[in-house]
């Protein structure tokens, strides 16, 4: 039971690291946490729902039909609405984000409704290997190397391209990077597609084993939430690898202790976090002069 | 010049007979409107009175302090929960319980502002969003808490008197309201409030100036709390029954969008941000019903949406409202009232 | 015993205080004494760590070492609304006002520490005679002296935020008086003031100290000022003390002036 509980926290925990390198890209340019996250991700997917079932689209074109969407939604709201604020301190870019989260979720309700779907997918959760006691689905298989492998693209985005690069300047010092030529707001939108379509691949992920409906993320968000958190909401890989701590310590409790309050992990690990090291597991902590 | 009324006006309530003159017309209006108006319209101030409630405790903390909350249904249900279970379990009378509820919201919120000393911004977010989220999970699945099929409140027995009607609930809600909304006004005209508010502004300039910073965090907490805990033990007997899903994180975001509608900051605009929203809440509910729109949204639902799914449309309106807010008029419909009676006042006769 | 002029009775002492920020020495064993009723200043080129003394005493860092009497008692790291009930209060070099209060509620705030109404009664109260109506008109009386003294009339029931810049540091300071301070720390209080204001300021630093009684330790640039009323003077740079004595000396010696201007040059001239 112990290595099936690890598997599924493996795969849980991709699902939660997608969510929290999402909030990070976010937060390290507009340095704002992105409430409305789970919503973008959860709407992304029932488009790709849409053109999937709607429409009898190849998978191919849904999905990317999908990311294209989830891009344009995001960096729609950072250009229409976040770069808008007149006051950003943290409680409005805050407060404008849940607006994001509560159009968003209306949005979704009205158009799909409370119907439980199922988003088919060309990997199945019922596929499995046997792995010794414990199985793996290919779905899990799936889930954990699309993930990885988005990881990777990230890291090397981030390293060598030239975009990537910028962003890292912006986030560091927004006036510098528009001394130097960079277009500060071009890469602040970019940043926003970028984290909507990471966050759409994770409901996409999740869609197949949980059911599709306007409410599929916002467990996940918390989670997803609690792991950047845990590892650091400065740091991408800290944010990862929290995403896959919390997964496993997640299923790891509810095997052992209480199926029942297994949810209540994460927000005990966020006070705990919170309280001692909040500025994350992985994270530089940096003294700032007063 | 009689130097100490000229300080009492600065801190009066009422400092002018027009003033006066409207306040008592107010009171006039509360009185008299249960007789006057159908049953449904007295339904409906009982929730805004209610929803007055918490604004101004959210208030309190969130505009006048400079914290931030993402969790404060917990405390709703914190409220409603045991101002239930103290009646049913332990026989207390209904004040009594109500008040004991609230303390313990209090409590809850003061447990709260304890990492709020070490937090800021969007840590603080997130840790008062983890706060309500559990409590509302930790609610709904144990059955000292009814679980997920809820509790029934009892019957309002006040000083003998079974009030079951919403009009009766109204004469005891509406006298609780204004006390309350009294109580935060006065409060913030004095020491604790500015030391809340000096905290907002500038918290190291408020500790070298002998503010605590400990004590007057988590005591911000803990009042804000305390509101929200008494407006929730109300909630429950307003609707009769409560269940874990009705205090879900929608809810403090909605709590959220009272205040800043209403404008942080301002007890006055708490009270128009309470009632405003509440009123907007209910109305987008029955969407369907209004004249044209609804004709027109309905027509929309069939060809493009679904139909069931349209009350979501509330949804749709409170976040435009909340960005729109927050991108234009950060001061709410306080910084509208404000601009509205400089514009009059500058009226050239 | 431990070196220097420190004798058992000083009204405020400051002992071998060291402060480093992860591996920035700020403050380097800084040592002085402060009479009561007097005025010590501190001054040193921008960066040579005066602020972070002050920051120190304020209980807003607490130092590496060191440590901060007064009155007898030693108050180092103590937090800083505990040094405030002490009777020390102070102003800050980048304003740090309540911006949307009033000038009339900045003040109040300062007498934080001499009230009592809590939360209870701060919420009940209903009439002229209540407690907290009686506290609130007392401490404004009080406060009214000071805007009298620093002639803030006209700003009385402005927000503070809308302020000009000279008037700004002037509620700062009235704030940090109506705290009822035995020991005053004023950060660069005439920065920014035109040199109307500033006489008006070295008037009310004096009239402080003579008629309050109150000791101030003040951090300047303005030399003229210095000279003007300090009793003795404190020179640091990098976070070292250079020198301290009666401003004449300090005003004269070479490393100080090295310090400020080079070489060849005599301080009387800056302004």
């Amino acid at each position: 039971m112990f290595l099936q509980l690890i598997i599924s926290g493996l795969s849980f925990g991709s699902l939660y690291a997608l969510i929290a390198l999402a909030m990070v890209i976010i937060y390290k340019t507009s340095e704002v946490p992105n409430f409305g996250q789970g919503e973008m991700a959860m709407i992304s997917t029932f488009v790709a729902y849409s053109l999937l079932v709607s429409y009898n689209h190849s998978y191919a074109l849904s999905f990317v039909g999908a990311f294209l969407f989830a891009a344009a939604l995001g960096a729609f709201l950072e250009f229409a609405f976040l770069r808008r604020a007149k006051d950003p301190n943290i409680l409005s870019l805050i407060l404008i984000t849940l607006g994001f989260e509560m159009v968003l979720y209306g949005v979704a309700s009205w158009k799909w409704g409370a119907d439980q779907r199922n988003l088919p997918f060309p990997v199945s959760d019922f596929d499995i290997i046997n792995l010794g006691p414990a199985v793996i689905s290919y779905l899990n298989i799936a889930t954990l190397l699309i993930t990885l492998m988005l990881m990777l693209l990230l890291f090397l985005f981030f390293r060598y391209t030239k975009v990537g690069i910028a962003m890292k300047a912006t986030q560091q010092n927004a006036m510098a990077a528009r001394i130097n030529g960079i277009r500060t707001n071009r890469i602040l939108s970019m940043t926003w597609a970028m984290s909507s379509i990471i966050g759409a691949v994770a409901g996409m992920l999740l869609a197949p084993i949980a059911t599709l409906d306007p409410n599929l993320m916002l467990d996940p968000l918390l989670k997803g939430f609690a792991s950047a958190v845990l590892g650091g909401m400065t740091t991408l890989v800290g944010a990862a690898l929290g995403g896959y701590i919390l997964g496993i310590i997640e299923n790891l409790f509810g095997g052992y202790v209480s199926l029942e309050f297994k949810s209540i992990v994460a927000f005990g690990i966020i006070v705990l976090v919170l309280c001692f090291k909040p500025s994350g597991l992985f994270a530089r902590h940096y003294v700032r002069k007063v | 010049m009689d130097m100490k009324r000229d300080y009492y006006e600065d801190i009066q309530l009422l400092d002018s007979k027009v003033l006066w003159f409207w306040f008592l017309m107010l009171i006039a209006a509360l009185v008299t409107l249960p007789f006057v108006t159908p049953k449904y319209y007295i339904y409906m101030a009982n929730y805004m009175a209610i929803n007055v409630i918490v604004t101004v405790g959210l208030n309190i903390l969130v505009g006048y302090t400079g914290q931030i909350s993402l969790g404060h249904a917990g405390f709703f249900a914190i409220g409603a929960y045991f101002t239930v279970l103290f009646m049913t379990g332990l026989h207390l009378p209904f004040l009594l319980a109500l008040v004991l509820a609230a303390l313990v919201a209090a409590f809850f919120g003061f447990i709260l502002g304890l990492p709020a000393l070490r937090l800021e911004g969007p840590y603080l977010a997130i840790a008062t969003l983890g706060f309500g989220m559990a409590i509302t999970q930790v609610i709904g699945r144990w059955q000292l808490f009814g679980g997920r099929m809820g509790l029934e409140t009892p019957s309002l027995m006040f000083f003998g008197l079974d009030l079951a009607t919403d009009t009766q609930r109204y004469f005891l809600i509406i006298p609780i309201t204004f006390l309350m909304t009294l109580g935060a006004r006065n409060l913030m005209k004095t020491r604790v409030g500015r030391a809340f508010i000096a905290i907002r502004d500038s918290d190291i300039a408020a500790e070298t100036m002998g503010v605590n910073l400990t004590l007057y965090k988590t005591l911000a907490f803990a009042v804000s709390a305390f509101y929200t805990g008494i407006a929730g033990g109300l909630f429950a007997f307003v609707l009769g029954f409560i269940s874990p899903s009705t205090f879900n994180f929608i809810l403090s975001i909605y709590f959220l969008a009272f205040v800043i509608v209403g404008g942080l900051g301002s007890i006055f605009g708490s009270i128009m941000g309470g009632v405003v929203m509440t009123w907007l809440m209910l109305e987008l509910d029955k969407v369907q019903e209004l004249p044209y729109i609804g004709e027109l949204l309905i027509s929309f639902s069939e060809n493009w949406m679904s139909v069931s799914g349209l009350p979501n449309v509330a949804s749709i309106i409170f976040g435009l409202i909340i960005i729109l807010l927050v991108v234009f008029e950060p001061l709410g419909l306080y910084g509208f009232w404000i601009r509205t009676k400089i514009y009059w006042k500058t009226w050239p006769f | 015993m431990d070196g220097g002029n420190t004798t058992k009775d000083a009204f405020f002492s400051v002992k071998s205080l060291t402060m480093s920020f992860g591996g920035l020495m700020a403050v380097d064993n800084v040592n002085f004494e402060v009479k009561q009723g007097t005025i010590f200043s501190i001054i040193g080129p921008n960066g040579a760590g005066k602020t972070t003394i002050f920051n120190c005493i304020s209980g807003l860092y607490v130092p590496d070492s060191g440590q901060i009497l007064y009155q007898g008692e030693n108050v180092t790291g103590l937090k800083p609304h505990r040094i405030a009930k002490k009777g020390i209060a102070r102003t800050f070099q980048n304003i740090e006002l309540f911006s949307r209060m009033t000038t009339m509620e900045n003040l109040m705030l300062g007498r934080h520490i001499h009230m009592k109404t809590g939360p209870w009664s701060g919420a009940t109260f209903h009439r002229r005679g209540s407690k907290a109506a009686r506290e609130e008109i007392q401490h404004r009386e009080r406060v009214e002296q000071i805007i009298d003294l620093l002639d803030l009339q006209s700003a009385r029931d402005q927000f503070v935020g809308a302020l000009p810049y000279g008037t700004q540091k002037l509620v700062e300071l009235g704030r940090a008086l109506a705290l009822e301070p035995k020991l005053l720390l004023l950060d660069e209080p005439s920065a920014g003031m035109n040199s109307e204001e500033k006489q008006d300021l070295i008037f009310w630093v004096k009239d402080i100290q003579d008629e309050l009684g109150v000791t101030i330790l003040l951090i300047e640039h303005d030399m003229k000022m210095v000279m003007d009323i300090s009793d003795r003077v404190l020179a640091i740079n990098f976070g070292k003390p250079i020198t301290e004595g009666v401003p004449e000396e300090v005003q004269r010696h070479p490393e100080v002036l090295k310090a400020y201007l080079g070489e060849d040059e005599s301080i009387g001239h800056a302004a």
